[in-house]
């Protein structure tokens, strides 16, 4: 019970130092992730106050409650002076001048940084965060399921990845083969994902905004072919009906679980597959279809400092420590995740785990575009992905035709639009 | 009824309620790899503390675990302490404006904590709480549903008692300390175990106004883990059962207690 | 403490409780202080805050602008909003009186002297104490419509799977079954308690075997219980039209907006990536005087019917 009456101290009589905003030298920093990420993080943070000899005050939350543990921070004072953030959040708390400008002692990485990755954390022109890392998704398929299907060849080289076709008859091929009524792979894009569809209608030549984030232009042919063409997924039975955008569960589990023959995700996944299914069954990558053109989804975070931090120099220079190239070294090669640099990119990394699908992955990146970034960048994108969500299950699994959901995303894009004033880069 | 069938109809009612906790338990205990392969299930045979030892491994356990009962016990005291002064003042004292404040408090019974959750926070916020256990302690000091039920109990308390006690010379408050209070132990039963429990299970609030680690309560890890990428629902069992456990236990123990108290403190 | 001697004549009990002195309501309002104090600051005070919200085109960090009934007027056009008020509506129809009643049949069933019947009655009071985050999870693991419990018992049995989480009406029941899971021991505890009330004679008439026991229990023994039937239907009305954490955990409000609530909606608009917070509290307002109203209607009629 020692360790009952020490606590005791500390939240009855003493306030704990996390929540009382930096000093000279002390910062305090919020992040949430994968249990390797946030121990990486815990490394990082004791390399910074041993060499700077200041104390770092690192809070973990759950990923569902960040924002909000933020908002009211931001509110009344309390937030902490750095915090990670996912980069549509971030852009509300851009756009609201919520964060420290780190324009300067960031002059450095944003040479390295690939342009249409530092627009992501890039507001009228000034510079708000690290890009700490990017993720992006691509297809993780099981090469004996695909065997015993008869599927031939996967593509292995980023050309040759199959086309929307050839993926639908690998999908109803895997699906046949499937014990009872089975699903040939799942999409991930529930919660939070849901932009991921965004990918899809980036492959077909789409985009959400016009090329000055005024105005949603998603219904158009583009947009209609996408949605047909992810419609039929569920149409088909090519994925299960619970994977939809809305499902309060992620379909890692049901790949994990052996019950699907290729599954979308994201790298930041590769350890848990590492761990959960060890050598139950041989799993490999490969690129994810491809239309009019190759595409693939910004995922990933930044670290971002707060305008009111207690201490803004050591919090900016957190930022520049977690930005260097060592640090995010780092970072990326213990959670398996891509680097923003380009220095580090260049190189090859020594990933903890799965190192053999990165390859795959770091490619998926390349096919990211400008326009692409920008239109999940904007100060508002954070609500529209909530209606993305909404509306495509609405015809994913109801009867909204896909004219008429591409319509009511138009008009709520549009709707949030009006508040995107100043935005663009 | 014949007693056969009501006996078959207790059978079945209690496999019905037992299933989902039955499903907690074994799921709490089963490997890993079991649920991946074959799925969740009441009878996959196989046995493992892994979930728990991981959970020991990911969470300091001991110390959120101290935390709750600190935070809980104090809650409780407060609560109370402070219900039962104001129902016993709702239900025998008279004074003007005393039917206003009883609908007042019982307006306050139907807002949805959701909804004024960001300005409660911003509140406790400028009063320099957030980061201390005061902030989640003292908001749920005061409930509706206690100064209601303390109010109701004291309803039927009997004057003669109070009466007696003023003519020995006693004051409101010394009567109410020396005769009232002694007499209202099933109430206080049942104010503490729902005070408790409310506390106890509280997870959303604690995690944003405390903010730190050091000060979470065990329930924050079931909010920790549910939110995971990964469906691990072992180990969210192992968590759930080992938060739900002490109240079980001390439910098991004072029920009689309880619903003693329910049936003398006026709800019926 | 000191024993009750002197006769109720000396002093009229009920004359000091019709005629408050000065003394007295100093002494209320004292004993009332803290109360009111905890109430006013961190409830009454929010709440007052969120209706000035309602009012107010605020969203997040911005400052807040007056909008008059800009909400309000958006809120009634706002297809999502009936969409939530109506399954709010369906998910109280569907556990206000089934929970009360349920618990009524149950507090009958296990009232009378049973073998084992402290076991049965444990049992359906435990999810008293079990918290609804861990209600909710373990409705997630018994209706995964993937490797959930349910539809394993279902496979062995060599049944087809039921789509408990992709379709509609299927969703709301899991939502529905976990909420009268968590409640019916609550409604049975309190019947309980009241039966010890009523009269043994009566309760034995009502257990006799035959038709007449039905009459006694419907004529007799469920008018007895009419406050406590009441109380329960006035809390769970009030639960229901608050169920939030069920639904966040196990369906997230889908799927589509099939099992969409007023107070998730509220939540989704005013801490979801929206922060709206001026329509999120309007959604939360209009649920706050939703409740209000029907706890009044429900107070005059409990009124009326004893009066």
């Amino acid at each position: 019970m020692g360790a009952v009456s020490l606590s005791g101290c500390a939240g009855l009589t003493r306030r704990v130092s996390s929540t009382s905003s930096g000093s000279t030298d002390r910062v305090t920093m919020q992040v949430y992730g994968t249990d390797v990420e946030t121990k990486v993080y815990a490394r990082l943070a004791e390399q910074f106050s041993s060499e700077r000899g200041v104390t770092v005050d690192l809070t973990v939350v759950p990923f569902a409650d960040f924002a909000t543990g933020v908002d009211a921070g931001l509110l009344s004072g309390t937030a902490p002076d750095v915090f990670r953030v996912d980069y549509p959040t971030m852009g509300l708390y851009a756009s609201t001048d919520q964060l420290l400008d780190v324009t300067d002692p960031l002059e450095e990485l944003a040479g390295d940084v690939r342009p249409s990755l530092l627009r992501a954390v890039t507001y009228g022109k000034r510079l708000y965060g690290v890009p700490q890392h990017v993720d992006t998704s691509a297809l993780v398929y099981r090469p004996d399921v695909l065997r015993d299907a008869g599927v031939g060849a996967v593509p292995d080289r980023p050309e040759d990845a199959w086309s929307w076709e050839e993926f639908g008859d690998v999908a109803s091929k895997v699906r046949d083969a499937s014990p009872e009524d089975g699903s040939a792979f799942a999409v991930n894009w529930q919660a939070a994902g849901a932009f991921r569809w965004l990918t899809w209608l980036f492959m077909a030549g789409g985009h959400l905004y016009d090329e000055k984030l005024e105005k949603a232009v998603l219904d158009d042919d583009a947009g209609v072919r996408a949605l047909e063409f992810t419609r039929s997924f569920f149409d088909n039975e090519w994925v299960p009906r619970s994977t939809s955008t809305k499902s309060p569960t992620y379909p890692d589990a049901q790949f994990t679980a052996g019950r699907l023959g290729m599954l979308f995700a994201g790298n930041f996944l590769v350890p848990a597959f590492a761990d959960t299914i060890g050598d139950r069954f041989e799993y490999a990558v490969t690129y994810q279809p491809r239309d009019e053109r190759r595409a693939s989804e910004l995922g990933g975070n930044a670290i971002v400092a707060t305008r009111d931090s207690g201490n803004p120099e050591l919090a900016a220079e957190l930022l520049v420590y977690l930005g260097s190239s060592d640090a995010m070294k780092q970072f990326c090669e213990a959670s398996v995740l891509l680097p923003t640099r380009e220095s580090l990119a260049a190189q090859d990394l020594d990933f903890a785990v799965g190192g053999d699908l990165m390859g795959v992955y770091a490619d998926q990146v390349s096919t990211i575009e400008d326009r692409d970034v920008a239109d999940v960048t904007t100060p508002t994108f954070a609500e529209v992905n909530v209606d993305l969500a909404n509306e495509l299950e609405s015809c994913f699994l109801g009867d909204s035709s896909p004219q008429d959901t591409l319509g009511a995303i138009a008009d709520k894009v549009d709707a949030a639009a009006l508040l995107n004033d100043g935005a663009a880069p | 009824m014949s007693r056969p069938v009501r006996y078959a109809i207790c059978i079945l009612v209690a496999l019905i309620f037992v299933l989902p906790l039955l499903a907690m338990v074994v799921i709490a205990f089963t490997p890993r790899e079991s649920i991946l392969d074959d799925g969740a299930s009441l009878w996959s045979g196989d046995w493992t503390l892994a979930n728990f030892s991981g959970l020991f491994g990911q969470f300091p356990v001991w110390r959120w675990f101290g935390n709750a009962l600190l935070v809980a016990s104090l809650t409780t005291a407060l609560s109370v302490v402070v219900n039962l002064l104001g129902g016993y003042a709702l239900a025998k004292l008279r004074f003007r404006g005393r039917s206003t404040v009883l609908l007042v408090v019982l307006g306050t019974l139907v807002v949805p904590v959701q909804v004024v959750m960001i300005p409660q926070f911003e509140l406790v916020a400028r009063l320099g709480l957030v980061g201390f256990f005061w902030a989640v302690i003292l908001p749920s000091a005061s409930t509706a549903l206690g100064l209601f039920l303390a109010r109701q109990f004291f309803i039927d308390f009997p004057d003669e008692i109070v009466e007696a006690a003023r003519v020995d010379g006693c004051t409101t408050l010394q009567a109410f300390r020396r005769v009232v209070v002694p007499n209202a132990r099933p109430l206080v039963a049942v104010m503490t175990l729902l005070a408790f429990m409310a506390q106890w299970n509280d997870f959303l609030w604690p995690l944003i106004t405390l903010r730190d680690p050091d000060l979470y309560t065990l329930p924050v890890a079931l909010r920790l883990l549910q939110t995971a990428y990964d469906n691990d629902y072992g180990g969210i069992m192992a968590m759930a059962l080992l938060s739900s456990l002490p109240l079980v236990l001390m439910f098991v123990v004072l029920q009689r207690y309880f619903v003693a108290g329910i049936s003398r403190s006026g709800i019926r | 403490m000191t024993a009750p001697t002197v006769a109720p004549a000396e002093v009229s009990p009920q004359g000091a409780a019709m005629t408050g002195s000065p003394g007295q309501a100093r002494a209320a309002w004292g004993m009332l202080a803290p109360n009111l104090l905890l109430i006013g600051v961190f409830l009454a005070g929010p709440l007052a805050w969120a209706f000035a919200m309602a009012f107010q085109d605020k969203r997040s960090f911005g400052k807040g602008t007056w909008s008059g009934l800009d909400n309000l007027s958006r809120l009634f056009g706002d297809d999502v909003f009936w969409r939530a008020l109506l399954n709010t509506a369906i998910f109280t129809a569907a556990t206000v009186p089934v929970g009360v009643l349920l618990g009524l049949g149950l507090a009958l069933l296990m009232n009378k002297a049973l073998p084992g019947r402290g076991v049965f009655r444990t049992i359906v009071y435990l999810p008293i104490v079990v918290s609804s985050l861990v209600t909710s999870l373990v409705g997630l693991l018994l209706f995964d419509e993937s490797v959930g419990i349910i539809n394993g018992i279902l496979r062995d049995l060599g049944l087809a799977d039921v789509s408990w989480q992709s379709d509609g009406a299927l969703a709301m029941t899991s939502v529905v079954v976990m909420t009268l899971w968590s409640r019916i021991g609550f409604s049975m505890v309190i019947y309980i308690a009241a039966l010890q009330d009523v009269d043994p004679q009566v309760i034995e008439a009502a257990e006799v075997d035959g038709a007449r026991a039905w009459q006694v229990t419907r004529r007799v023994v469920v008018p007895l219980l009419r406050p406590t039937t009441f109380f329960l239907v006035l809390v769970n009305l009030i639960w229901s039209f608050q169920v939030f954490d069920v639904v966040y955990v196990m369906t997230n409000g889908g799927p589509g907006y099939s099992t969409t609530m007023l107070v998730t909606y509220a939540y989704d608009e005013g801490f979801g990536p929206a922060r709206n917070f001026g329509y999120g509290a309007t959604v939360g307002v209009v649920l706050f005087v939703i409740i209000g109203a029907l706890t009044l209607l429900q107070l005059r009629r409990n009124a009326r019917a004893e009066a």
